[in-house]
C-alpha cells in the first residue's frame, strides 16, 4: 500500500510516450521527458469524455431509477386496465404508456439537464474542467450529449418494454379471436385477425416514439440554455415548468386569438415571438395520431423532425454565447 | 514574444455588484512575469486578489483591462491551457468516479491517448500515495486525498506550468511536506510551479520568488532572498559552543565594529517536531 506522496526521481516512462504530437513548439528548451500534447481546436475524443463522465453521473442519481421504474410500472400496469373491446384495450394500453414515455422523458430531461451546470460551478469541478485545454462549447455539447445518451437509453427502455407488452396482448387476442370463430369461414376470420393486427402493433407507433425523444431532447437543450445563466437548478426547474405549460398551451391560445383579434400585424409578430421563445410543444404531440391507428406521413415526420433540430440547434447555439461570456 | 512562463501586464479585475450597487476592485495593475523552472508564490490574506489573478491566468475569468499569457499565448485562448495542469483551492471532483476514473477523464480531456494513460495513471496513483485507494470512489476520501488526487489530475499530461491554489490547505503536516516535496521535485525537472499559500513558512522554504498582494495591490514583489534578508545581519550558527567561546566571540565581534545582537538556543521548527513524534505519520486509507 502506497502510503505518501513519492517524489519522482526521474521522468515517467509514460511521458516518454508521444500522443502523435509534435513536441515543444515553445520558446522554452524541451524538459527532460516532457512533450506537448498537440491541442486541437475540436476534439470529438474530449465531447465524448465528457459526454460519457454525464451518463456515468446522471446514472448512478437515484432520481433517473424513479423516474424509470415509475415510467416503467405505468407502462407494465396498462395491460390491467379495464377493457371492452380488443380495439379500446389496444387504444387505452398506447395512449397511457405513450403518455408515460413523453411525461417521463420530458420530466428527466428538465432534471437530469438542470443541475449539470449550476452543480459544476457550486462543486468547482468546473474550473478542474476548463482549466484544461477544453473550449467552452465542447463542455456544452459533452454535457448535453451525455443527457441525450441516457435518454435515448430511458426511451429504449422503456418502448422495449412497450412493444413487447403491446406484442403479448396482440397474440393473447388473436389467440382468443381465432378461438371464438372457429366455426366462421376462412376469410372472415383472416379479416378479424387482420383487424386485430391493424389496430396492435403497426410501424406507425415509431414516428410516434421518435418524435417523443425529440421532444425530451428539445427541452434538455433548453433547460441547458436557461442553466447557462441561472444561478440554481431550482430556478431552472421553476423556468423549465412554466416554459412547458407555455409551450403545450400556446398552440390553443394563438389558434383562439387570431380567432378573437384577427390577424393584424402586431398580434402576429407578438405570436411569432411568443413561438420564438417557447417550443410549440404540442407540436411534438403524435400520440393521438399513433393511438387512433392513422397513419403518420413521413413529410409530417419530417417537418416535426426538422422544427425540433432548429430549436434545438438554436438554444445550443444560445447556450453556447451566454456561457462562453459567463465568469467562473 | 515573452520567454516568460507566465506575464501578467497591467491587470485589473472589476467585479460589478449586483443591481449596479457598485463594483468591487478586486485587482488593480498588476504587472508580473515568472520565468520558467520557477516556483512562484503568490501572497496575501483573504479577498487579496490571488484567486482572481489565478482565474484570469487560466482564463476563467476576463481581465477588465490588461492581459496575462502563459508561454506566450494569450489566456484567451484555449491552446494556452495545453500546457498547465491547475490544482483549485479545496478541490471537488466527481464523487462517483474513482481515482482511476478522475485520471482518466482528465487526462483524455487533456488529450492523452489510450496507449500512454493507463501507465500514466498508474505511474501518478504511485506518485501522490493512491495505489490503494484506486478503484475507490472519490466520496470516500479524506480532504488530504482529495487534494493528493488534485495534484494528479493537475500534472496528468505532464505540463510545464503547474497552477496550485493553496496546494496544502487542509493536509495534515505530514501531507503538507510530501507536497512540498513534490513541488521542489517537479522544479528540479524544470516545471514552473505558480503557487497561492497562506502558509508563509511553507512558502518561504520552496518559493524562489514571492509577489505579496493587499487589496488587489502588489505591494512586493521579488527574489525570495531579497525579501527577507536584513541587509546588514548575519547569522551564525555553531554547534557545541561553550560560554567561554561565545564570550570570546563576543570579543572578536565588538572588536571587528559589529554587534551582537542576540545569542540563543538553536531550536527546530515546530513542523520538524510533528514529523519526528509522528513518526512521519501516514494517511488513512
Amino acid at each position: 500500500m502506497n502510503k505518501s506522496i513519492s517524489v519522482p526521481e526521474k521522468v515517467s516512462s509514460a511521458e516518454q510516450a508521444t500522443t502523435g504530437a509534435a513536441s515543444g513548439g515553445s520558446s522554452q528548451a524541451a524538459l527532460p521527458g516532457s512533450r506537448a500534447i498537440h491541442h486541437r481546436r475540436f476534439s470529438p475524443r474530449r465531447i465524448l469524455a465528457i459526454g460519457t463522465n454525464t451518463l456515468t453521473e446522471l446514472t448512478r442519481l437515484k432520481v433517473f431509477y424513479f423516474l424509470l421504474f415509475f415510467g416503467m410500472l405505468l407502462i407494465g400496469g396498462s395491460v390491467f386496465l379495464a377493457r371492452f373491446s380488443f380495439q379500446q384495450e389496444f387504444q387505452i394500453l398506447k395512449d397511457i404508456s405513450l403518455g408515460a414515455m413523453s411525461i417521463f422523458s420530458s420530466l428527466l430531461a428538465v432534471i437530469a439537464t438542470a443541475r449539470l451546470i449550476p452543480q459544476d460551478i457550486e462543486d468547482r469541478t468546473i474550473y478542474s474542467i476548463l482549466a484544461k485545454p477544453v473550449p467552452r462549447f465542447e463542455y456544452l455539447l459533452g454535457r448535453l450529449g451525455g443527457v441525450l445518451l441516457l435518454l435515448a437509453l430511458t426511451m429504449a427502455a422503456m418502448s422495449v418494454l412497450f412493444l413487447l407488452v403491446l406484442y403479448t396482448r396482440e397474440q393473447a387476442v388473436l389467440r382468443e379471436t381465432a378461438a371464438q370463430m372457429t366455426n366462421l369461414p376462412a376469410d372472415q376470420l383472416n379479416q378479424a385477425l387482420q383487424s386485430v393486427r391493424a389496430s396492435a402493433l403497426n410501424a406507425d407507433l415509431f414516428p410516434a416514439i421518435a418524435i417523443i425523444y425529440l421532444k425530451a431532447c428539445l427541452l434538455a437543450s433548453l433547460t441547458l440554455f436557461v442553466s447557462t445563466f441561472a444561478s440554481t437548478n431550482i430556478f431552472t426547474v421553476i423556468v423549465m415548468v412554466f416554459v412547458y405549460f407555455i409551450g403545450h398551451l400556446q398552440a390553443t391560445a394563438r389558434e383562439y386569438w387570431l380567432h378573437q383579434h384577427g390577424a393584424d400585424w402586431i398580434t402576429q409578430l407578438f405570436l411569432a415571438v411568443v413561438a420564438l421563445v417557447f417550443p410549440d410543444l404540442q407540436a411534438f404531440n403524435l400520440v393521438d395520431e399513433a393511438v387512433l391507428g392513422n397513419v403518420i406521413p413521413i413529410g409530417l415526420f419530417l417537418r416535426i423532425a426538422s422544427l425540433g433540430v432548429f430549436y434545438m440547434a438554436v438554444y445550443i447555439a444560445l447556450s453556447v454565447v451566454v456561457f462562453s461570456g459567463k465568469e467562473l | 514574444m515573452s520567454s516568460a512562463a507566465v506575464s501578467v501586464r497591467s491587470l485589473t479585475k472589476i467585479y460589478p455588484l449586483p443591481f449596479r450597487r457598485g463594483q468591487v476592485r478586486a485587482v488593480r495593475d498588476l504587472n508580473l512575469e515568472i520565468d520558467p523552472g520557477q516556483v512562484y508564490g503568490l501572497l496575501g490574506p483573504n479577498g487579496s486578489g490571488k484567486s482572481t489573478t489565478l482565474k484570469t491566468i487560466l482564463g476563467l475569468v476576463w481581465p477588465s483591462s490588461g492581459e496575462t499569457r502563459i508561454f506566450g499565448k494569450s489566456s484567451r485562448e484555449v491552446a494556452s491551457r495545453a500546457e498547465v495542469g491547475f490544482l483549485p483551492e479545496n478541490p471537488y471532483f466527481y464523487k462517483y468516479l474513482t481515482a482511476e476514473e478522475t485520471l482518466r477523464f482528465f487526462g483524455r480531456l487533456s488529450g492523452l491517448d489510450r496507449k500512454s494513460l493507463p501507465r500514466r495513471i498508474d505511474e501518478l496513483l504511485g506518485i501522490v500515495g493512491l495505489t490503494a485507494a484506486r478503484k475507490r470512489r472519490l466520496a470516500t476520501y479524506s480532504k488530504g486525498m482529495l487534494q493528493r488526487i488534485g495534484l494528479a489530475q493537475a500534472m496528468i499530461h505532464n505540463p510545464r506550468l503547474l497552477v496550485l491554489d493553496e496546494p496544502t490547505a487542509g493536509v495534515d503536516p505530514v501531507g503538507s511536506r510530501e507536497i512540498c516535496n513534490l513541488i521542489l521535485s517537479l522544479k528540479s525537472q524544470g516545471i514552473t510551479v505558480l503557487l497561492s499559500s497562506h502558509l508563509l513558512a511553507q512558502a518561504q522554504e520552496i518559493c524562489d520568488r514571492v509577489a505579496i498582494l493587499a487589496e488587489g495591490i502588489l505591494v512586493r514583489e521579488g527574489r525570495l532572498e531579497d525579501l527577507i534578508s536584513r541587509a546588514n545581519q548575519t547569522d551564525v550558527v555553531v554547534e557545541n559552543a561553550s560560554t567561554e567561546m561565545l564570550s570570546a566571540l563576543d570579543d572578536v565581534v565588538n572588536r571587528h565594529g559589529g554587534r551582537l545582537v542576540a545569542h540563543r538556543k538553536s531550536t527546530r521548527t515546530l513542523e520538524e517536531l510533528f514529523l519526528e513524534a509522528t513518526g512521519g505519520g501516514t494517511e488513512p486509507k
